[in-house]
């Protein structure tokens, strides 16, 4: 009896998990073996694994979303540390409004920000390219030349989510204990070398937390591709989330679009174990 | 011949009574000023079915699309009684969920077919089965600036061809000091330009028996010629739909191309360059070329789950297949019938306003008959992202020629549809 209660009363739990989580899972899982661009569905268990192989618009999804992984997460985690450093000076004033001003972004609803940016960047009207224009550059044809749309959805990013893991790493800097400093300073090390073998080690956990989450956040990227650039021009900024709603949800293939999933999810999960084992603990 | 005479007695009572008998409530699900537009029609339907309450929910293009997906992936479950379509996508309805929506033959659909033109059953018909009723068209002209193209000298009757177009363009160009050009493309994020040129030249991403890719044939190669002389020309502006909009307003470009129905957008986008504007015919490729096309439109179909088909069904015909019905949808909101009697009626020779007092929906819908037909097929949406990509890389010169990036474009889309190329 005594083993079973615990049981009872999580059922309700482990009912509606079954029901909204691992169902879907599974499900989607057998749909990416299924044909379904034909009616009734049928299972044809190379259709969606075999085009994925050789579809170029799923490579140029990819690569473009690795390029994010590489280039903006490095970027925005360095400036978010920087930035946290400045936040936990014992310099600085005003620290609330601060911590809220780069905390902001992240509370700004995705829609209204993307037409913000989608202003801001306009070929004809937009400020950043008059101000390249004040300066004597004459601008870029930014939301449809390749090169400047991946360069606005990586400064578009930056700004949203830089703030937000900020204050993660802010947080990891408080909880490093003061007594470590102290003892560091009597032993004579400088700033620098404090930096290095005291906070660094000190936040080691919460980097690599910020560090997953970021990983997992770029391989799901769908929201700014989506409303800035809408994954152009032609696929220049077309990620692999992009992708699979452009699949499941414009191209009503659903079988594709689970596989593209199964593959994001394989790819998080590897990115995040090889996180975990490049920064354990030794 | 008594018995039969006598049997059609009831017949006729029968068609009587059935205005006053159909009652109820129909739901119709569609978005913006499509909604508001059946919504027009609403009180004329009333005076003749006085007992079928109607209630239009405007849920916006996307949503109607997602929930319509959603409903027939759940087995038609909470459908509306009348659902709005666009006709290019239309097909992956029928063909994912061909029991998703009522066959129309049913209501005597076949009977309306001479009352439409040709090119807009082909998305709406699979078989012998009629799967929704043509609404709107949209047959492509160019609306241009009046006082911009005066200002440089350029008579827009004489422009005929895309070649005497972009000598206009570089007139327009000159003289206004390269401020203003004579459209935008939508370069990168649709290419709606490549489609309305395209089906001008009697070409598409597919035949018209959705059994073969035919994007690399002559047509659809000059199309793409035709964009990057443009393009080279620096004759247009690349521009999604809402630089699109901005650019005509700020005065940056002297025209745009696109279905009729953009017509309302400039109307409402800026009242204040009333009587500015004027409507011609689109280019032709070579001189004596057919110097029209379509882009989007709309239909309606009945979901088969509907509870009130017969009041869905007489709400469809009173909107969709009267003159009245239609002419009130073009009045209120601009949205262009592809009801061929609709054709004759008089405010169609109006003169407009805003227009210059130009009777454009005349010029607008003479060209309807000389559309040459193209179907979207259950793969539209692939095709023109495949397309979009292509159009971006050959402007930027990553091909040679327009045949090789549509050689290109046609393999992929082969490779993603399962579809032959067509020799």
């Amino acid at each position: 009896m005594r083993t079973k209660a615990p049981l009872f009363f999580l059922a309700p739990y482990l009912f509606l998990f079954g029901l909204f989580w691992a169902w879907p899972i599974l499900y989607s899982f057998y749909l990416s073996f299924l044909n379904t661009r034909v009616y009734p569905w049928h299972l044809d268990p190379g259709v969606n694994w075999s085009r994925l192989l050789q579809d170029p618009f799923f490579f140029v999804a990819l690569k473009n979303t690795l390029f994010i992984l590489v280039v903006q997460v490095p970027l925005m985690l360095v400036l978010a540390l920087l930035l946290a450093l400045a936040l936990n000076s014992a310099l600085l004033r005003l620290k609330g409004f601060y911590r809220f001003a780069f905390f902001a972004p992240v509370v700004v609803g995705a829609v209204a920000y993307s037409a913000i940016f989608r202003l801001l960047f306009n070929t004809e009207f937009g400020a950043v390219n008059a101000f390249l224009q004040a300066l004597g550059h004459p601008g870029y044809d930014w939301l449809y030349a390749p090169g400047p749309a991946m360069a606005v959805i990586v400064i578009a990013l930056t700004w949203r989510w830089t703030g937000y893991n900020a204050i993660i790493l802010l947080a990891g800097l408080q909880s490093i204990p003061r007594e470590l400093y102290e003892a560091a300073s009597l032993d004579g090390a400088s700033p620098w070398q404090q930096f290095w073998h005291v906070t660094l080690p000190g936040l080691r956990p919460v980097l690599l937390f910020a560090l997953v989450l970021s990983i997992i956040g770029t391989l799901q990227l769908f929201t700014e591709p989506f409303l800035i650039t809408g994954g152009g021009p032609g696929n220049a900024t077309m990620t692999l989330g992009l992708y699979l709603y452009q699949q499941g949800f414009r191209g009503f293939n659903f079988g594709y679009a689970s596989a593209i999933a199964y593959t994001v999810a394989l790819l998080a999960a590897g990115f995040s174990f090889m996180q975990m084992r490049l920064w354990r603990e030794r | 011949m008594k018995a039969r005479l006598l049997a059609l007695v009831p017949l006729l009572g029968l068609a009587w009574g059935q205005s006053m008998a159909l009652r109820g409530e129909i739901t119709v699900w569609s978005w913006d000023i499509a909604a508001k537009a059946l919504e027009a029609v609403v009180p004329s339907f009333n005076r003749l079915y006085p007992n079928v309450r109607v209630r239009v929910v405007d849920l916006g293009n996307q949503q109607v699309f997602d929930r319509g997906l959603a409903g027939c992936a759940a087995g038609g479950r909470n459908l509306p009684d009348v659902y709005s379509v666009e006709n290019n996508e239309a097909e992956v309805f029928w063909s994912r969920f061909p029991n998703c929506f009522t066959d129309l033959t049913t209501f005597g659909a076949n009977q309306l077919r001479n009352d439409f033109p040709e090119f807009k059953w082909t998305e709406l018909t699979m078989g012998n089965r009629i799967f929704a009723i043509p609404w709107d068209s949209g047959p492509v002209v160019v609306f241009y600036r009046r006082d911009l193209y005066q200002r440089a000298g350029i008579d827009p009757s004489r422009i005929e061809t895309w070649d005497e177009f972009i000598e206009a363009g570089r007139r327009m160009l000159q003289v206004t000091g390269g401020r203003v050009r004579m459209g935008t493309i939508a370069n990168g994020q649709d290419d709606e330009w490549f489609r309305m040129l395209a089906n001008q030249n009697g070409c598409f991403y597919f035949n018209n028996q959705g059994t073969a890719v035919t994007v690399n044939q002559p047509g659809c190669v000059r199309a793409l010629e035709t964009i990057k002389k443009l393009v080279d020309a620096g004759v247009v502006a690349f521009g999604g739909w809402n630089e699109q909009i901005q650019y005509f307003r700020a005065g940056a470009v002297a025209s745009a191309m696109f279905g009729a129905w953009y017509e309302g957008t400039i109307r409402t986008n800026a009242p204040d360059q009333a009587g500015n504007w004027g409507v011609f015919l689109m280019p032709a490729s070579q001189r004596g070329g057919v110097r029209a096309a379509n882009l989007g439109g709309s239909a309606l179909a009945i979901p088969a789950s509907s509870r009130n088909k017969e009041a869905a069904w007489a709400f469809v015909r009173h909107a969709l297949a009267t003159t009245e019905g239609q002419i009130t949808m073009l009045r209120e909101y601009g949205l262009v019938p592809s009801y061929l009697p609709a054709l004759n009626d008089p405010y169609v020779r109006q003169p407009q306003p805003y227009w210059g007092n130009q009777p454009i929906w005349q010029l607008v819908l003479g060209t309807l008959g000389r559309i040459p037909p193209a179907r979207g097929t259950q793969y539209f949406q692939e095709a023109r992202q495949i397309l979009t990509a292509v159009q971006v890389d050959f402007l930027a010169g990553r091909y040679r020629t327009a045949e090789e990036a549509l050689d290109a474009a046609a393999r992929q889309i082969s490779r993603a549809t399962g579809l032959p190329i067509a020799r």
